[in-house]
């Protein structure tokens, strides 16, 4: 399937001759691309408006352009209409347009009862193809991306605030190596010149992909590519990524900050993708280990289950942000994934064990492999969980979407024919390939840092307590191998910052 | 172009079968069925002709609300991840394999009045196993001391995983200080000092399971691709042991509030300035016009199309977000507003704008267009959230927990359509008084 993507060019109908319609000639005439997804009889049209363009297009210096970008078409006035005003012709429609900015892709999506497809789409076009670039519409929204970065992910929410270090650390001096939102220093200096170019530049025909999906009228997917094709002509080249710095050994960024709880999120780049064939084996192994808020994850029984250290222990083999439910969201694919572990926030008493405990697991997994009960297991309940990820419009067209661009007719369909065929040793030969548990990223943020990292150092051991006094034997008889598990840690791979040293500038304040 | 065919035909989408009419009263559509079991378990099922997908749903009528105890808080929530622990029949192991296997989306959660398990999984030929399963965990559930006293330390846990967030921390200082007796006046997650204490609540735990977990205070909500008879079969077959409870839970009433109180909360670290400003409100009801046209008026002034969002958020920009919720409960609760800003500076013009809105609630009537508009968005707000066969289960779980009946959902709309200007006027000068308001307030401090 490796290179199917489809690339379909848009065929227009051409209106022409002294203004009257008096032939048709289809021609294709732009590079807009289309992904129809209809569903006769169904009161609900959802909308898609994907761009190949994401925060690894920002240029440097302007990190945080291509969201301010986003966020001015999607919360914003257009030429005609203000903010509000759009505001006020949404709101009895229950509509809104939403917006998700990731490294190489950004998607507009909205969905409407097909009762107000036409005034709606009045709107969504308008805001998209004719935007206002309104000065205080700029402000607003480049004081939100401010405090933003500033005050909330920094100071109000550790475990995304974890993710993103790691995010830091794994993409130093690449593309992918800042926050969507940017940094503090380059948001400041944004200004809606910027704002006005970056549309420009990367709002045309090659850049977009018109995804349509419900009970929409036949002809209204031509509408809107001639909307569309109002845009200029021209494709943003594919970025030719620079292969992300591996870790040499544990390298370790410790967040300082006043808390009663560690976060903590380490990780490394990985070899593959979804277009890989070593993908389906990998997978299974990753539901195996750590599938996302399931009880099926390895790291989940281990340190939450037998322990009962945190809310939950979870590791991922691709980018993962949480969608529905507890499915992954569509529309954030990338060209270089990432392996990574999200260990849920702990007391700080527990910090130590736990890392070594996660760590110790990582290099079991890599050792043992996966025994065969678990393959079994994990693979029968991929071929079924996976049935349940596309099941709203939007979701069904942003899997439809994802599918193509790593080169699939149908990834979900694709999963249920390749998953049965994989066996066993091909899933721990995977394992074998693709993760390690000694060149780790890893992110951690807590309070008394230098204690933490004297420790760490020192290899200390990490002995914990439990509220029941009779914990079963063989847990208490490992919890004895765990708190003395070496890691083989260099003081000077790892460095201590404030929390609030974090996202002001590109990079990691590696300065302590 | 290319047109492309659904990802999964399994899932076809849930709602082409109905093409919703605006104009139609119903505004759930779908027919249902409800029988109750001699033992007092209400079944209420949504078979749906197109998907493949079934959703599971055991609703039981037990929330932070039942916590009337002293020292209990948080035990609705505790309990229910002690519900995840299995039986002698089937141990934890078995049943985490057994979902697994099933690829189950399957969860609990726990809100102030009642707590939702569910099961979502895709093959009706499964439909049995899921039933006899569930049954025998809700029947035999069974967790001994030490494994309580290992699942308790979790809860601390999930405590941390939001102690970064200050939203947290306001909402509970809010009902803290606004409830004198009510239950309410603790949030689902509990207080810490209760949270330490879980592990020695062994013994509590089996009366609290003795009390609320029977079928005369459980629902079983079945949405998707099933045959009614087929699933009652099976329902008779694997609950009717089930024995009743009998227990009437009696919840502290709350005194009238005679003055404003006010509450702040120093946050640790930089932080957004935060203010809520709660009046204690009416109970969900589906007759009474108090909360439906309070509901309206919350649309009409705190909406982001209101004239005081445009204000703070659009023009003035003082607010990074302004907001009303009024949250349905079974008992009265708080009708609360929100706003973050962006400058503690601001926090008493804010506060002042918000009582002005309320005044200005209360000497004026709604225009009639306006109104049409906020019905327009509640009815599309509600078919949007309906568009998986969990998406109904989900939306009318809530529902069904306030009055067990899923015709509630139909009723409340058709008040809605009858509220008038005069009605929000009304309940304006009602419920909002000074004296009846609690404020709470949180800013940032300048720490690490």
């Amino acid at each position: 399937m490796k290179g199917r993507r489809i690339r379909i060019a848009i065929i227009l109908t051409i209106l022409s001759l002294l203004g009257t319609l008096i032939s048709c000639t289809q021609k294709p005439t732009s590079g807009l691309q289309t992904e129809l997804l209809p569903v006769e009889g169904n009161p609900f049209v959802s909308f898609r408006i994907l761009l190949r363009i994401g925060s690894a297009h920002d240029p440097i210096g302007k990190e945080g352009l291509c969201y301010l970008t986003m966020a001015m078409l999607a919360n914003g006035g257009s030429n005609t209409l203000s903010f509000k005003e759009i505001q006020n012709k949404f709101y009895p429609m229950a509509a809104t347009v939403n917006f998700q900015v990731d490294k190489e892709m950004s998607v507009f999506t909205g969905t409407i009862h097909v009762d107000n497809l036409e005034n709606y789409y009045a709107l969504f076009k308008d805001m998209l193809l004719n935007p206002g670039f309104r000065e205080e519409d700029f402000i607003r929204l480049k004081t939100n991306q401010l405090n933003f970065l500033e005050k909330t992910l920094v100071n109000n929410m550790d475990e995304q605030f974890g993710k993103e270090i790691l995010n830091l650390m794994l993409y130093e001096d690449h593309p992918y190596g800042h926050h969507e939102a940017g940094t503090v220093e380059s948001v400041r200096k944004l200004t809606l010149e910027d704002i006005r170019n970056f549309y420009q530049t990367h709002f045309v025909q090659g850049n977009i992909v018109i995804g349509l999906a419900g009970g929409y009228p036949s002809d209204f997917p031509q509408q809107v590519i001639t909307d569309f094709s109002q845009l200029p002509a021209g494709q943003t080249p594919k970025l030719n990524l620079p292969q992300p710095r591996s870790p040499q050994g544990l390298e370790i960024m410790i967040a300082e900050k006043n808390t009663p709880a560690t976060a903590i999120s380490m990780g490394f780049p990985l070899q593959l993708n979804r277009a890989d064939d070593d993908f389906f084996a990998l997978w299974i192994a990753q539901a195996h280990f750590g599938e996302h808020r399931q009880h099926l994850s390895w790291l989940f029984q281990k340190i939450r289950e037998e322990r009962g250290q945190n809310y939950g222990d979870y590791a991922y083999i691709e980018h993962f942000v949480q969608g529905r439910d507890k499915f992954p969201e569509p529309n954030h694919c990338r060209q270089q994934q990432y392996f990574s572990i999200w260990i849920r926030p702990l007391a700080n008493t527990n910090r130590h064990f736990v890392l070594r405990q996660a760590l110790r697991e990582l290099k079991i997994l890599i050792e043992e492999g996966i025994p065969r009960e678990r393959f079994e297991l994990a693979r029968e309940y991929l071929l079924n969980y996976t049935k349940l990820y596309a099941q709203t419009l939007g979701e069904r067209l942003g899997w439809q979407m994802d599918s193509h661009y790593y080169g699939y007719e149908d990834f979900l369909g694709e999963a249920q024919k390749r998953l049965p065929k994989i066996t066993h040793e091909e899933v721990n030969q995977a394992i074998r390939k693709y993760l390690n548990s000694h060149n780790v990223y890893i992110a951690i943020i807590t309070d008394e840092a230098a204690r933490l990292k004297e420790a760490l150092v020192a290899n200390t051991p990490s002995p914990i307590t439990y509220a029941n006094p009779n914990m079963p034997p063989e847990i208490l008889a490992e919890d004895l191998i765990i708190q003395n598990f070496p890691l083989d840690t260099q003081p000077e791979k790892i460095w201590i910052a404030p929390a609030t040293a974090f996202f002001q500038t590109t990079g990691l304040p590696r300065e302590n | 172009m290319k047109v492309r065919q659904p990802l999964v035909p399994l899932v076809l989408s849930l709602l082409v079968i109905f093409h919703f009419s605006l104009q139609a009263s119903q505004v759930f559509p779908y027919n249902y069925q409800i029988e109750t079991l001699e033992n007092g378990l209400k079944v209420v099922s949504i078979p749906l002709k197109n998907p493949d997908i079934i959703s599971y749903y055991t609703i039981v009528r037990s929330g932070s609300r039942n916590e009337i105890e002293p020292g209990k808080s948080g035990f609705a929530h505790f309990f229910e991840h002690m519900m995840f622990k299995g039986t002698k029949n089937m141990p934890r192991e078995a049943y985490d394999n057994f979902l697994t296997k099933l690829g189950a989306g399957t969860n609990g959660y726990t809100t102030d009045d009642y707590t939702c398990y569910f099961v979502v999984f895709a093959g009706r030929e499964h439909l049995e196993e899921v039933v006899r399963v569930e049954a025998d965990r809700f029947i035999n559930l069974y967790f001994d001391e030490e494994m309580l006293k290992t699942e308790a330390p979790v809860i601390e846990g999930e405590y941390y995983s939001s102690v970064s967030n200050p939203n947290r921390r306001l909402y509970e200082l809010l009902r803290h200080t606004a409830y004198e007796k009510h239950s309410y006046k603790h949030t689902t997650l509990g207080y810490l000092e209760d949270i330490k204490n879980m592990p020695n609540q062994f013994a509590y735990s089996q009366l609290y399971k003795k009390r609320f977990y029977a079928p005369d205070n459980t629902i079983l909500l079945v949405v998707g691709d099933f045959d009614h008879d087929e699933l009652m079969t099976y329902v008779r077959k694997y609950y009717s042991p089930w024995p009743k409870s009998g227990y009437k839970l009696v919840t502290p009433t709350e005194p009238p509030q005679k003055k404003q109180k006010r509450a702040h909360y120093e946050w640790p670290t930089k932080t957004l300035p935060r203010l809520a400003i709660a009046f204690h409100g009416p109970a969900y009801s589906d007759t009474q016009i108090d909360k439906a046209a309070l509901d309206l008026l919350a649309e009409v002034y705190f909406s982001r199309r209101s004239s005081l969002f445009q204000r703070l958020v659009i023009d003035q920009q003082i607010c990074l977000s302004l907001s009303a919720s009024f949250p349905d409960r079974r008992d009265p609760y708080l009708l609360i507003f929100n706003a973050v800003l962006k400058d503690e500076k601001d926090l008493p013009e804010v506060e002042k704008a918000i009582f002005e809105e309320l005044t200005k609630a209360k000497n004026e009537l709604v225009p009639t267009d306006l109104l049409r508009d906020i019905k327009s968005n509640l009815k599309y707000s509600f078919l949007r959230s309906m568009e998986t066969t969990d998406g109904v289960a989900g939306t009318l779980a809530f529902y069904i927990n306030l009055t067990t009946d899923p015709g509630t959902v139909n009723q409340l709309f058709d008040l809605y359509d009858k509220i008038t200007p005069e009605n929000i006027q009304e309940m304006a000068k009602k419920y909002f008084r000074t004296e009846n308001s609690t404020v709470a307030t949180l800013t940032g401090g300048k720490g690490k």
